[in-house]
C-alpha cells in the first residue's frame, strides 16, 4: 500500500469507504446514506417469517426517536399472526370494493350518481381521495394490489392523541427510524396508510386497540424481500429558495 | 402568495382525463429486457405486464390514458439489467398541480 493510499484512507477518501462523522466534498456515501438513498418501498416479500429478536431490535430504533416534549406519543402494535393478517387483508379489500362501487365513475353501476358522490367526497378529503389513493382504492377491490404485500409482520403504529405540540409528526419521525433500521439489517419495509380503514370496524378497533386517546396512523410492513428491490434511483429535483447575505437565490 | 390561480384551486382534475392529468411514465429498453418480470410484480399501480415467448418477451406498460404509475422507480431499482426507468413524475394538475419541481435525477453527492 502506498503512502498516499494510507493518508486516503485515514481521511476517508477510499473509494467506497465513505467514513463516518466525517465529511469532504465529493466523497463516497457513508453507511447511513447509504441506507436512506438505497431504501425502497418492498412490495413482495418471501414467505418466511422473520426472527422475533429482529423486530423487537427494529422497534428499539423506533423507542429512541426524538419527538416534541420527549412525549413520545406512540404505540406500537404487533401482529405475525398470519391467519389475523389475512382477515385484515378481507376486511380492507371489502370496503374498497365499497368505496369503489360508491365512487369509481368509470365502473359504478351507480353511473351519474357516483360521479356526484365523488366529486364531493373528493372536495372535502382531497389528501385521502387523491388521484394515487383513489387509484390504489380501485386496485385493492380488483385484488391486483395487497394490504400488505404479503408480509410476514405488521408493526402499527398508534398514535396518542394528547400527545405534545404535533404527534402524527412524531409518529412519522419515529417509523422512519424503524424502517431505516430493518433496511439496515437487511429487511425489506413498506409504510402501510390504507390501515387507517380499521377505525370504521368494532371488532378491529377493540383487536388493536384504537381509542381515545389512541388513533391508528399508519402501520410498517415487515419481511424479507424477493429478489434485491433495493437500489438509488432518479427523483425529481425541488425548488429550493436559499437566502445569504440578504438576497435571494433559487437553487436545485 | 397565490401559486395556483383561483381557478386552478377550485378545479378537481377529473382523474381519468389525459387532457387534464399527466400519470408518471416509465420508459423500457427492449434491448436490455429480458421479460424476467421482476418490475410487473412489485409494481405498486400495475402498471406493467410481460408479454411474448422466448426471446420476445419483454415487459410493457399498460395501455390506460391515465395509468396508475405514481414514478416511485421501484421498477427501476429492481431490474438488474437497468432497463427501465420512470421518465417524468406525475401532475394531475388543477388543484393537485406539482409545484417548484424539476427533473428527475439521482442522488448527487456533494
Amino acid at each position: 500500500m502506498t503512502s498516499t493510499s494510507v493518508e486516503e484512507k485515514k481521511r476517508g477518501r477510499k473509494a467506497g469507504s465513505g467514513e463516518m462523522y466525517t465529511w469532504h466534498e465529493g466523497m463516497d456515501w457513508n453507511p447511513v446514506e447509504k441506507v436512506i438513498l438505497e431504501r425502497r418501498s418492498v412490495r413482495k416479500y418471501r414467505d418466511e417469517q422473520v426472527p422475533e429478536k429482529l423486530v423487537r431490535r427494529v422497534l428499539e430504533a423506533g423507542r429512541f426517536a426524538p419527538s416534541a416534549g420527549n412525549s413520545q406519543p406512540w404505540r406500537f402494535v404487533v401482529v405475525r399472526d398470519r391467519d389475523m393478517l389475512d382477515e385484515m387483508e378481507k376486511y380492507v379489500r371489502l370496503r374498497c370494493r365499497v368505496l369503489k362501487f360508491m365512487l369509481d365513475w368509470e365502473s359504478s353501476p351507480l353511473g351519474r350518481l357516483s360521479w356526484l358522490l365523488a366529486q364531493a367526497y373528493i372536495r372535502l378529503m382531497p389528501n385521502k381521495l387523491h388521484p394515487i389513493p383513489f387509484g390504489a382504492i380501485r386496485l385493492i377491490a380488483d385484488g391486483k394490489l395487497k394490504l400488505f404485500h404479503g408480509a410476514p409482520t405488521v408493526i402499527f403504529i398508534l398514535e396518542d392523541v394528547r400527545g405534545v405540540s404535533k404527534p402524527q409528526v412524531d409518529i412519522g419521525i419515529c417509523g422512519q427510524n424503524m424502517v431505516l433500521a430493518a433496511h439496515s439489517l437487511g429487511l425489506g419495509t413498506c409504510w402501510v396508510g390504507f390501515v387507517e380503514l380499521f377505525k370504521f370496524g368494532t371488532k378491529w378497533k377493540k383487536k388493536l386497540g384504537i381509542g381515545w386517546p389512541y388513533r391508528l396512523i399508519e402501520a410498517i410492513a415487515l419481511g424479507y424481500p424477493v429478489g434485491r428491490p433495493d437500489g438509488m434511483v432518479a427523483r425529481e429535483l425541488h425548488e429550493i429558495d436559499w437566502w445569504e447575505g440578504g438576497r435571494k437565490r433559487t437553487v436545485f | 402568495m397565490f401559486y395556483l390561480a383561483i381557478k386552478e384551486i377550485l378545479t378537481i382534475p377529473t382523474y381519468n382525463d389525459p387532457g387534464t392529468c399527466r400519470a408518471g411514465r416509465v420508459v423500457i429498453d427492449h434491448e436490455r429486457c429480458n421479460g424476467c418480470g421482476d418490475c410487473a410484480l412489485i409494481c405498486p399501480g400495475a402498471c406493467l405486464y410481460v408479454a411474448g415467448v422466448g426471446k420476445d418477451r419483454k415487459a410493457y406498460m399498460i395501455d390506460k390514458a391515465v395509468p396508475d404509475c405514481m414514478s416511485c422507480n421501484d421498477c427501476a431499482a429492481i431490474c438488474k439489467r437497468g432497463a427501465i426507468r420512470a421518465e417524468h413524475g406525475y401532475d394531475f394538475g388543477g388543484f393537485y398541480k406539482a409545484l417548484h419541481r424539476a427533473e428527475m435525477v439521482p442522488p448527487r453527492n456533494f
